[in-house]
């Protein structure tokens, strides 16, 4: 086996809290993410998903909440697009752009890749950035592929090809990893050091798996539990001088009392001095040349052997 | 008209399978802590990280959310417990060793123990297999931090254990104090370290454990949790009880939790008699102090 490969993708040890610094003296960094994928499960968008009273509460008023709220606590967002949410809101998400937030990729149809051929992939993922690109006028920097609530695991899905055809393509990050707490890199090749940087998720801070989990009708509600969560992870984080990160789904987030929840919350933090609320881009691009791969990832050789009988 | 006879025979069989299963056991009659004490507390840590992930064939992201663990998660455990004079017990596939060898030094160099967790996660099912794995799982250990562990969190054959040295096991929960289990044959004897699920982690902070449904699932806040085991060890103090916190490093690591586990062995340490030693220390003592009668 080279390297740790399928095992690790990063090195053997985070930062510590003492290292990591932010711009301008800043205390802690805290990104919000605006999902509009309405996909209920890995197949990506379908009718289904968009032919139902949640969807169109979350494209219609339950979008406007949410965007009018943010301008009104000042805070920016990264907004993830499947590229056939483009074509179907490509006002809604000019709008948000104009207010200050990133729009970054999320697949096609926030489809799971992990099981097509290499081929299949890249056509699919250079389909999005078109797309993208025809509607904003420049290409993504960053692509994401957060958890669908139908998925098996509550962490996002790529294939073994993602993280090389995004550096082929040109993006600059991937906005959902679970190695760290801090943006870190993702490697793709030992020997060449080849990594893509990536921002940390963490499903405890997204909202669709307290709201009406799994599904409306059967599944639980804990918005309670999520506010929770939040409250909890932001002190810890702002304690620490690290990352906050959490995300939003305008269907689920904006119905009535969790709306006001998510309010109390932003309107909370904003007490807090120090904290610094770049989009998804603006930290990537001040990590990569605060911390660039080369003088911050500290890959060791692996020592892994093979045996009979074990793991290979 | 039923066959009284095979009913019977049935009702007999279930009388031996119970007393069979109870007679592996032996409980220690008047358990008592050193003098002064009145609880020993275990904080034991679960450090497999991404590998029992990768032995499911979970997903890439699955794996990442593992390695957390091993990254961050065990650091910031490690920095916790030596904040509060805890010394805790790392429960480690030997294999980890070859991933995340830096911190399993510096929790032994802290004072913590590193004991066994099997070697990739799972026990094979042909013996000589079985045994190769807890002497891969031994060695890799005993290279790493230069000490050969005595105690495992696992369901390895006793004998296998005992053959390579072992003194105690840390699974299961027939009791809520230390106690002795034999094999089947009565034979074998090792010191069992009671944990119970409800105590753990993972039950209340993992998605998807062990291939778990998404309508059962574990997304709590840290105060539910500190509120139960808060409890938990209040009823074990009152009757100078054992409790075992079983911790994972990419579950607990995380910073929400570590406060949480900060609040939580504050509140504890407020109250007299309270020791957190190693398993390992746990388990010398009561063999030394309530040998088993029937080895």
């Amino acid at each position: 086996m080279p390297w740790k490969e399928g095992y690790t993708i990063s090195d053997e040890k985070s930062l510590t809290d003492n290292e990591v610094q932010w711009p301008d003296g800043k205390r802690m960094c805290m990104t919000v993410m605006l999902d509009l994928s309405l996909a209920s499960g890995p197949q990506g968008l379908t009718s289904a998903d968009l032919r139902n009273a949640n969807a169109t509460f979350g494209l219609n008023e339950g979008f406007d909440q949410v965007r009018a709220l943010l301008k009104k606590i000042d805070i920016k967002a990264t907004v993830t697009v499947p590229a056939a949410m483009a074509n179907i809101l490509p006002d809604s998400i000019l709008a948000l752009r104009d207010d200050g937030h990133e729009i970054a990729a999320q697949g096609l149809k926030h489809e799971d890749v992990s099981t097509l051929n290499r081929e299949d992939e890249k056509g699919r993922l250079d389909m999005t950035t078109e797309i993208l690109t025809k509607l904003l006028g420049h290409a993504p920097e960053g692509w994401f592929s957060l958890p669908r609530p139908g998925d098996p695991f509550a962490v996002g899905t790529v294939s073994p090809n993602t993280m090389d055809l995004l550096i082929d393509a040109g993006y600059r990050y991937m906005g959902n990893g679970l190695s760290d707490d801090i943006p870190h890199y993702w490697v793709t090749d030992f020997d060449s050091q080849r990594a893509m940087l990536t921002l940390p998720y963490f499903y405890h801070f997204d909202d669709q798996f307290f709201l009406m989990f799994p599904k409306k009708g059967t599944g639980l509600e804990h918005a309670d539990t999520l506010f929770a969560n939040w409250n909890a992870e932001f002190k810890a984080q702002y304690r620490r001088g690290r990352y906050f990160n959490m995300t939003l789904h305008p269907y689920a987030i904006a119905w009535c009392n969790r709306l006001k929840l998510l309010e109390d919350f932003l309107s909370r933090i904003r007490d807090f001095p120090g904290v610094w609320n770049p989009t998804a881009g603006q930290a990537a691009h001040y990590w990569l040349e605060r911390y660039p791969a080369k003088s911050t990832l500290k890959l060791e050789p692996s020592v892994w052997k093979d045996y009979p009988g074990s793991l290979s | 008209m039923s066959d009284t006879s095979q009913l019977a025979r049935e009702i007999e069989e279930l009388e031996i399978a119970a007393k069979t299963y109870d007679a592996r056991h032996e409980f220690i009659d008047n358990f008592a802590y050193p003098e002064g004490m009145q609880i020993a507390v275990n904080f034991t840590a679960d450090f497999d990280a991404m590998l029992f992930r990768r032995f499911l064939n979970e997903t890439p992201m699955q794996l990442a959310q593992g390695e957390f663990g091993g990254r961050v998660g065990i650091w910031r455990l490690i920095e916790l417990f030596n904040s509060h004079d805890v010394k805790a017990t790392i429960f480690t596939p030997g294999r980890i060793c070859e991933l995340f060898p830096q911190a399993l030094i510096a929790a032994h160099e802290s004072g913590h123990e590193i004991a066994d967790h099997m070697w990739e996660h799972h026990v094979p099912k042909d013996m000589q297999l079985e045994h190769d794995h807890i002497q891969k799982s031994t060695a890799a250990l005993e290279k790493t931090v230069g000490k050969r562990p005595v105690g495992t969190r696992s369901r390895h054959t006793q004998s296998l254990m005992k053959q390579e040295g072992y003194i105690y096991n840390s699974h299961g929960s027939a009791a809520h104090l230390p106690h002795y289990l034999r094999d089947d044959d009565g034979e074998n004897c090792l010191l069992n370290l009671p944990f119970h699920y409800a105590i753990d982690d993972a039950m209340f902070f993992s998605f998807a454990w062990l291939s778990s449904e998404n309508a059962a699932q574990r997304v709590t806040d840290p105060d539910r949790v500190f509120d139960l085991w808060w409890a938990a060890f209040q009823q074990q103090y009152r009757q100078g009880g054992y409790l075992n916190i079983c911790l994972h490093p990419f579950v607990s690591g995380r910073a929400m939790r570590i406060e949480m586990l900060d609040r939580l062995i504050s509140r504890m340490k407020t109250l007299p008699g309270v020791w957190f030693p190693t398993c390992e220390e746990v388990a010398r003592y009561c063999l030394d102090s309530f040998p088993a009668k029937g080895a």
